[in-house]
């Protein structure tokens, strides 16, 4: 009942202390400025952009990502500690967006790793972010955001589909469940 | 003697414990007042307290190493030493004579440690961040020592509870001409040593992405976040007591424990307004170069505070 | 108009834009005498795949400054692995543009030693921008074929 209590307290803090990485892919962080400035402030919910993904608690995938970028952004993704939670920007992150039948820019985020929560929209208003954000403090402040749960727990499906994504073959799925997954 | 002992630790642990707690609100106070003026509304004045709790609570811990692992104790255990050392509201705890060598020494250990912990992440931008926090140092050391040497010439004594004491009775070194400029000085070099706006290049997050803090990340960055918040109350005290008599307005035979209630406000209020000061200033300015930086202290700092020196000499001399 | 007065092949298609058709063991002398004369910017290398004729065009764009004229030269190759001498001795930029234009339509330039791969890391099928390149087909057949993450 202690350790409840105290993981309770823990979520209440860190929702208040959302610190997240500024990871620019695609136009998605041209809306960013006016979120953090002046106008529509961020700050005031206790949110500042770290600048290394080592510091930060929030992932935010501005925007579509190309297979290379993909790459940088898993790296990024697992050099941040736990508990970090990712958030889907832009219709890109849903289902590729206007990049749809690009042969280079991958379709849906969720296959590569956990999101958290999506922002629907090309692009979404500073409104929009804004909402999200509150959206995903009260869903640590519930417990629901557990995309990072996620991760370790279905790893081996993740790396597979990434390693998919990486090689752009789909006959690398057979090598890797006929071993253990690596 | 046992019981002695015992009172005095469970005193030094309060004044620790006071120290990060003012620290950790003078970070909020300094991220309102930037947002203010920013025209933004800003975080609750209760931020630090937040951010310090969430990062000691996150879960992953990501170390290189023991030393890594040593320089976050390091920063947080050299600050707090450095607190003791200095008198506050005119009680000081460890002080003798000749503290205030040991106390420009003792402000270099945590920074120390920080740059041990960024020399062992093994990231290039912590060297370079490392090599600049040093650099820095080189450069505003060198006109606060001067202004120092000037008062321990002035005053005659290597004793900072002795210059705090001998401006009892609101008689503020800031009162006296030469050392109204060296307050200015001394200010400016308070700038770079709290590494607020115009000399925050040891961190310059948009250039070399924080620079030693690169690699830290929770629990270690709350480590040296508690170091870095802590620090500024050390600064600013250093200041205080040099310049604005250690907060000390009523005397504690006369009074009681009434003098030093009202000393612990008086001095809480100096230290914030002189830390204000260096967040307006913070607000504001863009951040230099190094090589700026090092122009500006070594070029017109240290002048003012040669001329200051000269002025102190001549003075005693006649 | 200076151009025009160098080269007699020259065609000048709008009112300072000068196009020029030639073959590929011309182009470097051509490159080499209108950056001499004048076309000191070489704005880019690009390439255009014209499958019903089995050829690339190559079309190198030049601007000067002086004449404010845009010249492009413009060579065409055989679709099926015709190499190209490259010119990345002239403007170092063109190294990078031959990178690229290897990289998507698979065009070999010879003595560039930095072709290797550009946006597309290890990318192992047929470069996508050829015409006869099915990118629908790929993308239903790569992307949307990626099983989603199954929670147990």
């Amino acid at each position: 009942m202690r350790q409840e209590d105290w993981s309770k307290l823990a979520r209440i803090m860190s929702k208040r202390s959302l610190w997240m990485v500024h990871f620019c892919t695609g136009c998605g962080a041209m809306e960013m400025p006016p979120v953090l400035t002046s106008r529509y402030d961020m700050e005031r919910f206790g949110m500042i952009s770290m600048a290394t993904p080592r510091q930060a608690d929030v992932l935010l995938v501005t925007g579509y990502l190309a297979v290379k970028t993909l790459k940088r952004l898993v790296q990024v993704y697992e050099q941040m500690r736990d508990p970090k939670y990712v958030v889907g920007f832009g219709s890109c992150t849903i289902n590729g967006g206007m990049y749809w039948d690009s042969y280079n820019t991958i379709k849906d985020l969720s296959k590569y790793m956990p999101v958290d929560i999506y922002i629907a929209g090309c692009m979404p208003r500073p409104e929009a972010i804004i909402d999200a954000f509150l959206k995903l403090m009260d869903m640590i402040d519930k417990g629901e955001a557990t995309g990072w749960k996620k991760y370790h727990k279905y790893y081996k499906q993740y790396k597979r589909n990434q390693k998919m994504a990486f090689s752009y073959r789909l006959d690398e799925v057979k090598d890797i469940e006929e071993g253990d997954g690596k | 003697m046992v019981m002695n002992i015992i009172t005095s630790i469970l005193v030094m642990s309060g004044m620790v414990a006071l120290g990060f707690a003012i620290g950790m609100l003078f970070n909020g106070i300094a991220r309102k007042v930037v947002a203010r003026i920013h025209n933004r509304v800003g975080p609750p004045v209760y931020q630090g307290y937040i951010d310090v709790f969430k990062l000691f609570s996150k879960k992953t811990n990501i170390s290189h190493g023991w030393i890594f692992d040593l320089a976050a104790l390091f920063s947080v255990g050299g600050i707090a030493l450095t607190f003791l050392f200095l008198p506050v509201a005119g009680v000081s705890m460890l002080s003798g004579e000749g503290d205030l060598f040991l106390i420009l020494y003792l402000i270099a250990i945590p920074a120390l440690g920080f740059a041990l912990g960024a020399g062992a992440s093994g990231n290039p931008n912590a060297a370079v961040g490392m090599m600049r926090a040093l650099m820095m140092m080189l450069a505003y050391e060198l006109p606060i020592a001067m202004v120092i040497v000037a008062m321990m010439v002035y005053y005659n004594t290597t004793s900072l509870a002795g210059i705090v004491a001998m401006q009892s009775n609101l008689k503020w070194a800031i009162g006296i001409p030469p050392f109204l400029i060296g307050a200015l000085v001394a200010d400016m070099a308070l700038q770079g040593m709290l590494m607020e706006k115009p000399f925050d290049i040891p961190l310059a997050p948009h250039e070399i992405a924080t620079g030693p803090l690169v690699e830290f990340g929770g629990k270690h960055l709350g480590s040296i976040i508690l170091y870095k918040m802590m620090g500024t109350v050390v600064e600013t005290t250093l200041f205080v007591d040099l310049f604005l008599g250690g907060g000390v307005v009523l005397n504690v035979n006369q009074f009681g424990w009434f003098a030093y209630l009202v000393n612990f406000i008086v001095w809480f209020v100096l230290i914030l307004v002189v830390f204000l000061i260096a967040v307006i200033i913070n607000a504001v300015f863009p951040r230099f170069r190094i090589e700026q930086a090092l122009k500006f202290y070594w070029k017109y700092d240290a002048l003012v505070a040669l001329f200051i020196l000269f002025w102190i000499f001549s003075g005693v001399m006649v | 108009m200076k151009a025009m007065e160098l080269f007699s092949e020259a065609k000048e298609i709008k009112k300072g834009r000068i196009r020029i058709e030639t073959t590929k063991d011309k182009v470097e002398e051509m490159i080499k005498k209108l950056k001499n004369n004048g076309y000191e910017h070489f704005v880019m290398l690009s390439c255009i795949d014209w499958i019903k004729d089995g050829k690339f065009e190559l079309v190198y764009h030049m601007w000067s400054y002086k004449y404010k004229e845009h010249v492009m030269i413009s060579i065409k190759i055989n679709r099926d692995g015709e190499t190209v001498p490259t010119m990345s001795h002239l403007f170092p930029q063109i190294e990078t543009y031959e990178r690229e234009i290897h990289e998507m339509f698979g065009v070999e330039f010879e003595g560039n030693k930095r072709l290797v791969s550009f946006v597309l890391e290890g990318w192992p099928h047929m470069p996508p921008m050829r015409k006869d390149f099915d990118t629908e087909k790929f993308v239903k057949e790569h992307y949307y074929k990626i099983p989603e993450v199954k929670e147990e």
